[in-house]
């Protein structure tokens, strides 16, 4: 195989592995930062950095885990590089509105404007979870928690949006 | 376990399952409820999270330098050429979603029954994946056992006030949450079971999140 071949390999691979998750990771980013173009960004600069680094990939099952952990760190690294300015809640839902609403499910815009509000510390082990199929080792993995860390907080994330959907919180809980 | 074990365990994780938490399930119906809604709430989580993508921001320059300039457009050009060549080389796997879409669609006559069989019928269909339906729980007008993913599964059709929908029993696929479905007209969602999952598929159909959890209701597990 020829320099010109292992370069078309690597780019093929690349798309079928990586630049196939785009869709999962642009939500996933946009979970964490809450705020579409920002995600769109990290994505970009996320992919960019794979790309580079794709050699390095050893196992192609574990793709998802890979990136999802490079959009993880290049989400913190530009909330350090622009030092992003704290904003008021209301106004990152206002801001965000078009990506919350739903045109037919009033239920479902209500659910992800809950989920918008949740702690950070909570909302990112939930998108994991529901959304990544995730085990709560692997997100322990992931997030650097232990797992009992993990399964309070998934506790706590769900009891805060049942708290918000139906004014209950159910009983119990660590 | 108590109910505050159970309640800790099923808060975490709502679609666990474990001998001590389906037995704790099957003497409390307050818990059993609560576990049931916290499965629905997932259902909806799911569908909150996946937010349409579209339609595409406007461009922002984010991108400052003329090399990074360079790397992105070069980026975007590999991306198109390989997106092309992806779908040529690789075709992916079909999803659970699509192959209960798919087999839905492949029985489109099974929808236009509409007298309910006979308890004796609907448990036959049902006797050999170890399940059975509660009486009178649902109106059942069309049961067969279909080949779904190399096993042998029972294949309802449920008539509801909005309308008929599909149940597919997959005691051989384990979801370890909802996967909703929603693909060529066709809306659905798959739970998880306390033995493998349960897909119920509608068509234009409303309040399918009330009635995918009264069809996961009716069936007993533990025959």
């Amino acid at each position: 195989m020829n320099s010109d071949d292992r370069g078309t390999d690597r780019q093929q691979r690349f798309g079928a592995l990586c630049e196939a998750l785009r869709p999962d990771l642009i939500r996933f980013a946009f979970w964490l930062a809450r705020d579409r173009a920002l995600a769109e960004d990290v994505v970009q600069e996320a992919l960019l950095r794979a790309w580079k680094s794709f050699d390095a990939l050893a196992d192609e099952a574990k793709v998802k885990q890979w990136m999802l952990t490079i959009v993880r760190r290049e989400h913190a690294r530009t909330w350090e590089r622009k030092r992003l300015e704290t904003v008021e809640l209301d106004a990152l839902v206002q801001a965000e509105a078009p990506v919350l609403a739903s045109d037919d499910d009033a239920a479902l815009a209500e659910m992800r404007e809950a989920l918008f509000r949740l702690d950070d510390d909570y909302r990112e082990p939930l998108v994991l979870q529901v959304m990544m199929g995730y085990t709560t080792n692997e997100i322990a993995g992931h997030m650097g928690l232990t797992q009992g860390a993990v399964l309070t907080r998934l506790f706590r994330a769900r009891q805060k949006l049942r708290t918000a959907m139906l004014g209950d919180d159910g009983e119990g809980g660590p | 376990m108590n109910c505050l074990e159970f309640r800790r365990r099923v808060g975490a994780e709502p679609a666990v399952y474990d001998a001590a938490l389906a037995e704790h399930r099957g003497e409390c119906a307050t818990c059993a409820a609560h576990q049931d809604e916290l499965l629905a709430m997932d259902a909806m989580l799911v569908r909150a999270m996946q937010f349409p993508l579209h339609p595409a921001r406007p461009v922002r320059a984010t991108i400052a330098s003329p090399s990074r300039r360079w790397l992105a457009l070069a980026a975007s050009l590999v991306a198109g050429i390989l997106v092309a060549a992806t779908l040529w080389v690789s075709y992916p796997a079909p999803t659970l979603a699509s192959e209960v879409i798919g087999h839905v669609a492949h029985e489109p006559d099974a929808w236009k029954a509409r007298d309910p069989l006979g308890a004796d019928t609907v448990k036959a269909v049902l006797a050999s994946s170890g399940i059975r339906l509660r009486d009178g729980a649902v109106d059942v007008t069309f049961a067969r056992r279909c080949f779904f993913e190399l096993h042998w599964v029972p294949h309802l059709v449920v008539q509801t006030a909005n309308g008929p929908v599909t149940v597919l029993v997959l005691t051989h696929r384990q979801v370890g949450a909802p996967v909703r479905i929603e693909e060529h007209g066709f809306t659905g969602v798959v739970l998880p079971a306390p033995r493998g999952s349960i897909a119920v598929v509608g068509r234009d159909i409303s309040g399918l999140d009330d009635i995918a959890r009264q069809v996961f209701e009716a069936v007993e597990w533990d025959v």
